[in-house]
């Protein structure tokens, strides 16, 4: 369900010609650990001449969030794959975890520009400390000073425990 | 098949292998000597008279059949289940309250007093109060509530076993008229035996000065209980 | 701000009823907003841990801490709350007393609603006779 994010550790399998070869360190969002090596040696094999075949993991392991009670704003880097061609994108979320805004980062391309996971690369997650540094308007409207709103048409969900109920739908 | 608690019939719980593996016969087969029984006589002798008939003869102790059967009987599966011994709900201790839910006193509140050999409850209502008499119920149909009478000062008898309610097995009558009718009237209705009002009573007495000293509690008993519209069972608290 | 027809406002310090999840029925506060999705909630005095909380599980109440600051810790947040009193602000309102009663209601057992129908029943006769004098007099 939610996405986790994992520190995957690897590099190029020793050779006599290079008996100590260098090692790379990735931090990826995933749902698992599978998914989480897949995607760095997917990435690897794009940046450096390594490959899974070639290759070794090191290690994996689980980041974890630091404060994961502390709401924070992110400033999301990221790169996908629309049906014409690639875009570079920044957008910013307010969340509890850095995994959890990419979580919703994923959801929202997926409802705005109908992106799967696939076609979606994060570049770089970042804390956003100072009001002044974020850029986007719906999350700057949610840092105004003595911010309060109500909540208007609130349905009341009634369910009497046999009876058939036809749904009412405005 | 003794290792191999059947599943179904025919279907064992262990493989073949397992089997084997468990009766051990890969050590060799097994010796158990068995004392030998003694095996009858299946002759014998007896004089018989006349002189032609030479003195002595040997007779069968078994009686060979005259006709073989024409056709195979099967033989019925052996059965080898065995009844459970019955258990009770923890929620009923002698002197619960249990609402009945079937049968002719159904809705009816009754207090519980032990139950019986055969796994049925022995209830009462008490009579005075709500009608319901020494009675045998089925705990499937009957709801367990929290509230109880102390009956710590009543001694229920002995005699109190499934015996004492079976029916006398009377001979069914000839005929529809005489099972009915009696010198063309209807048949007068039987008493009840004197000495099961007594014993209603005996077991009501002490359960009616426990009752009495809760208040309301009498009351309840007599009232009959029923789900009304928007209340379901599942809800509600016993 | 302009005038609003609203009374009751998601904002910080903000008392809140749970409706759904293991806390279901305490009550909790406001301490910070999230989006217009969730906020975090806390109630140190009620048993409810610091968690995100979705409005949709909410029911705003009119009783909120004025002068509870923002992404207060629960230290700060309980101290809030026994200043103003707003537990037993809260147990005092009629809304809670009804939860409370309907509450108590369901858990009665079988004997105990009887004796409520009794008393009830009870309360209806004086109440009928009393207005049978009235209407003759």
């Amino acid at each position: 369900m939610g996405l986790q994010e994992f520190q995957v550790v690897g590099r190029h399998l020793a050779t006599e010609s290079d008996p100590t070869p260098k090692i790379y360190r990735m931090r990826i969002f995933a749902p698992n650990e599978v998914v989480a090596k897949s995607r760095f040696w997917y990435f690897l094999r794009k940046l450096k001449k390594v490959k899974k075949a070639n290759g070794e993991i090191i290690g994996v392991n689980v980041i974890h969030e630091k404060k994961p009670l502390k709401e924070k704003n992110f400033g999301i880097w990221l790169r996908y794959d629309s049906r014409s061609g690639t875009h570079n994108m920044y957008k910013e979320f307010r969340d509890l975890s850095r995994a959890d805004a990419v979580k919703s980062l994923y959801q929202d391309m997926a409802a705005r520009h109908r992106a799967r996971f696939r076609s979606i690369h994060i570049l770089r997650v970042v804390e956003v400390e100072k009001t002044e540094d974020l850029r986007r308007p719906y999350i700057k409207q949610l840092l105004v000073p003595n911010l309060k709103f109500p909540l208007p048409h609130r349905v009341t969900k009634f369910r009497s425990t046999f009876v058939a109920h036809r749904p009412v739908t405005f | 098949m003794a290792r191999s608690k059947e599943l179904v019939p025919g279907v064992g719980r262990l493989s073949r292998s397992q089997v084997f593996a468990a009766r051990a016969l890969y050590k060799g087969p097994k010796k158990s000597v068995q004392p030998a029984a003694e095996v009858p006589a299946d002759h014998v002798e007896k004089s018989i008279g006349g002189e032609k008939n030479g003195g002595k003869r040997l007779v069968p102790t078994t009686k060979a059949p005259r006709f073989y059967p024409a056709e195979d009987v099967r033989q019925p599966k052996k059965s080898r289940k065995t009844p459970k011994p019955p258990s009770l709900r923890t929620s009923i201790t002698p002197g619960t309250i249990l609402i009945l839910l079937a049968g002719r006193y159904r809705g009816k509140r009754v207090v519980f007093l032990k139950q019986l050999t055969s796994g049925l409850l022995l209830v009462t209502g008490p009579y005075k109060i709500n009608g319901v008499p020494l009675r045998r119920v089925n705990q499937a149909y009957v709801i367990a509530t929290s509230t109880k009478v102390d009956v710590s000062g009543l001694q229920v008898d002995e005699k109190f076993n499934d015996a004492y309610f079976a029916k006398p097995s009377v001979k069914s009558a000839s005929s529809a008229e005489e099972e009915f009718f009696e010198e063309g009237k209807p048949k007068a209705k039987e008493p009840l035996a004197a000495s099961k009002a007594a014993d209603q009573k005996e077991v009501d007495n002490a359960l009616l000065a426990s009752i009495k000293k809760t208040e309301n509690l009498s009351k309840y008993l007599k009232a009959s209980w029923g789900l009304s519209k928007g209340q379901f069972p599942h809800q509600l608290v016993f | 701000m302009t005038e609003s027809n609203f009374k009751r406002f998601v904002e910080v310090g903000r008392v809140v009823l749970l409706k759904s999840g293991p806390h279901a029925g305490s009550i909790a506060v406001i301490t910070e907003i999230i989006d217009h999705n969730r906020a975090m909630i806390d109630g140190p005095t009620t048993n409810v841990p610091r968690q995100s909380y979705p409005y949709k599980h909410l029911t705003l109440t009119p009783f909120s801490l004025t002068k509870l600051p923002r992404a207060a810790g629960s230290g700060i947040v309980k101290k809030h709350l026994e200043k103003e009193n707003v537990v037993e602000k809260w147990n005092k309102s009629s809304w809670a007393q009804k939860r409370a009663a309907v509450e108590k209601r369901r858990s009665l057992n079988d004997f105990a609603t009887f004796n409520v129908m009794l008393a009830k029943k009870q309360r209806v006769d004086v109440v009928r006779k009393a207005l049978a004098k009235a209407k003759k007099a």
